[in-house]
């Protein structure tokens, strides 16, 4: 399974170089020792298989590290993001029973340096590998399971990657996408992660990211929007030439981005399509990037479209969701997930996503869901009424709460309210004070008339 | 009002609203804190074009600028001082 990568890589290219971090370079005999050294530190503090550990660490050899570890023991990894505040992180810790919490890279090199090599056996393909939160529409993100299997499934849909790949880590690994794209398909394939170092925010990072891009002569770059469009506005002068193949993934890639970047640099930048529930569905692997185009299902997945909305189908998909059986009979239907996008599937079998029937939020690259804010904005003694909603200025999206107010009820009150409760993203930027919620005959809040 | 102290300003009303804390101290790491983001830089950027009328240079865009009030004021001065000399 998922650690037998490691083993694999480990015997057949020793000294091929796994990851690099700053200054450090880790080989893949490396790695693999430090994962068996830490995973008899963990076993010896106790954690078994089936026990959840919550990783609470940047991206870097520290993160990979704990990650296979755990994972190797047969405990459940559970990357949560470090921005978090207090109150989401006992949701989510409390919703996967979290026993350990690894949060200090420090530590992490300690626990590395004391304990011998314990090998890890192979786990078999029902066991949990991960517990990991999609959010959407239902105010609390959802847990889901991922098992060892699901994930080798996943593992093996990366096969337009190998194994002199050398990838470029600017996307967190706690999400979905960057463990996927970056962490299980090198370690598939045996590949190189080079990691941009203290990556927020990536606007102060264009130089030392094209430094990295440059010197390290990366092949594969899985990034966001944001991220290419920032790299093509820079100085002339990288030269990336060994980049083959840029993904984006996480929100619409405008052509104008696409465009910039592959006049900067020579190579176009290709929109990639997935989901938690399931890992990475698509890539646009077309000769010559189509516009629009997320391209045709990855692996064994299957992709159709029910009423307008994308379903899917794939080894590498959850189960479903942990306690919600009425969610679940609605979206996961005989094997297929109604991903809450809508789209068509073209003549030549490549998806094109038009739009999203649940409503998010997109806030630089981070998914909000609203009906979670205005749980917490509702929760403030002196809010009568509120409905959460995306600002867009056509670039960007920001969050903007709409509340009938109580008396003395003040925009920064509201605004700090939910600072105590919510990562940074998710907090309303702006306040908007109304005598009364727009409504539809039946009740429902017509949120149109209030962005 | 000094440099920090028209940058804790700017930073705590117009970047860190509901983003951040209410005072900052000069030491404050604010990147790996999360209260400036890349909006926060962009903003950051544009406030030293106006009020000190620096061109913040794609060399200048580094961390070691924007960390924290102690690094952005050194970051003015130095700039200042170039401005003076020129």
């Amino acid at each position: 399974m998922v650690t037998g990568f490691l083993y694999a890589n480990a015997a057949a290219r020793p000294e091929h170089t796994a990851l690099v971090h700053r200054d450090e370079r880790v080989t893949h005999a490396e790695l693999l020792e430090r994962v068996e050294r830490l995973a008899g530190a963990l076993a010896e503090r106790g954690v078994a298989p089936g026990d959840a550990v919550a990783l609470l660490l940047p991206n870097g050899p520290a993160f990979v590290t704990a990650f296979f570890a755990v994972t190797g023991l047969g405990a459940v990894v559970v990357p949560l993001n470090p921005q978090f505040k207090a109150d989401e992180r006992a949701f989510c810790m409390n919703a996967c029973g979290v026993r350990e919490v690894i949060a200090d890279e420090r530590q992490v090199a300690a626990m590395i340096e004391r304990h011998p090599r314990r090998r890890l056996e192979p786990r078999g393909a029902d066991e949990t590998f991960a517990f990991q939160f999609s959010s959407g529409s239902t105010g609390r993100p959802k847990r889901l399971a991922r098992t060892h299997g699901q994930l080798w499934a996943e593992a093996e849909s990366y096969s337009f990657l190998g194994p002199d790949d050398r990838f470029f880590c600017a996307i967190p690994l706690f999400h979905t996408y960057g463990m996927g794209c970056c962490l299980i398909a090198a370690a598939r394939h045996g590949a190189t992660l080079v990691f941009l170092d203290d990556p927020q925010p990536f606007v102060l990072r264009r130089r030392r990211a094209l430094e990295l891009l440059e010197r390290e002569r990366i092949t594969v770059f899985p990034g966001v929007p944001f991220i290419f469009g920032h790299l093509a506005g820079a100085p002339p002068g990288a030269d990336l030439s060994a980049l083959r193949l840029c993904f984006s993934a996480g929100t619409a890639l405008a052509g104008e981005t696409s465009e910039a970047f592959r006049e900067a640099f020579g190579v176009p930048v290709r929109e990639l399509y997935g989901c938690t529930e399931a890992g990475t569905l698509t890539a646009d692997l077309d000769p010559e990037p189509v516009p629009g185009s997320v391209g045709t299902p990855v692996g064994r997945v299957r992709v159709r479209i029910e009423d307008g909305e994308v379903a899917v189908s794939s080894p590498a998909m959850t189960d479903g969701y942990s306690s919600m059986e009425e969610l679940n009979r609605q979206v996961f239907r005989d094997g297929w997930f109604l991903t809450g996008d809508l789209g068509r599937i073209d003549d030549a079998g490549r998806l094109h996503v038009t739009g999203r029937k649940k409503l998010l939020i997109e806030v630089a690259g981070h998914k909000v869901d609203p009906i979670e804010v205005e749980d917490v904005v509702l929760a403030h003694p002196k809010v009568r009424e509120a409905v959460v909603v995306g600002v867009s200025n056509g670039r960007e999206e920001t969050v903007k709460a709409v509340v009938v107010p109580g008396e003395g009820c003040g925009e920064r009150e509201v605004i700090e309210f939910c600072r105590e409760r919510l990562a940074n993203f998710k907090v309303p930027q702006t306040v908007e004070f109304r005598d009364e919620i727009p409504r539809s005959p039946l009740g429902k809040v017509l949120r149109k008339y209030l962005v | 009002m000094s440099v920090t102290a028209e940058l804790e300003t700017f930073i705590v009303d117009e970047i860190a609203l509901g983003r951040g804390p209410r005072s900052i101290e000069p030491d404050d790491d604010l990147l790996a804190r999360g209260v400036i983001d890349s909006l926060g830089v962009t903003q950051l950027v544009a406030f030293l074009a106006e009020r000190y009328g620096i061109e913040v240079g794609d060399e200048e865009l580094v961390p070691a600028n924007f960390r924290s009030l102690a690094h952005m004021e050194a970051f003015v001065e130095r700039r200042r001082e170039t401005a003076r000399t020129w």
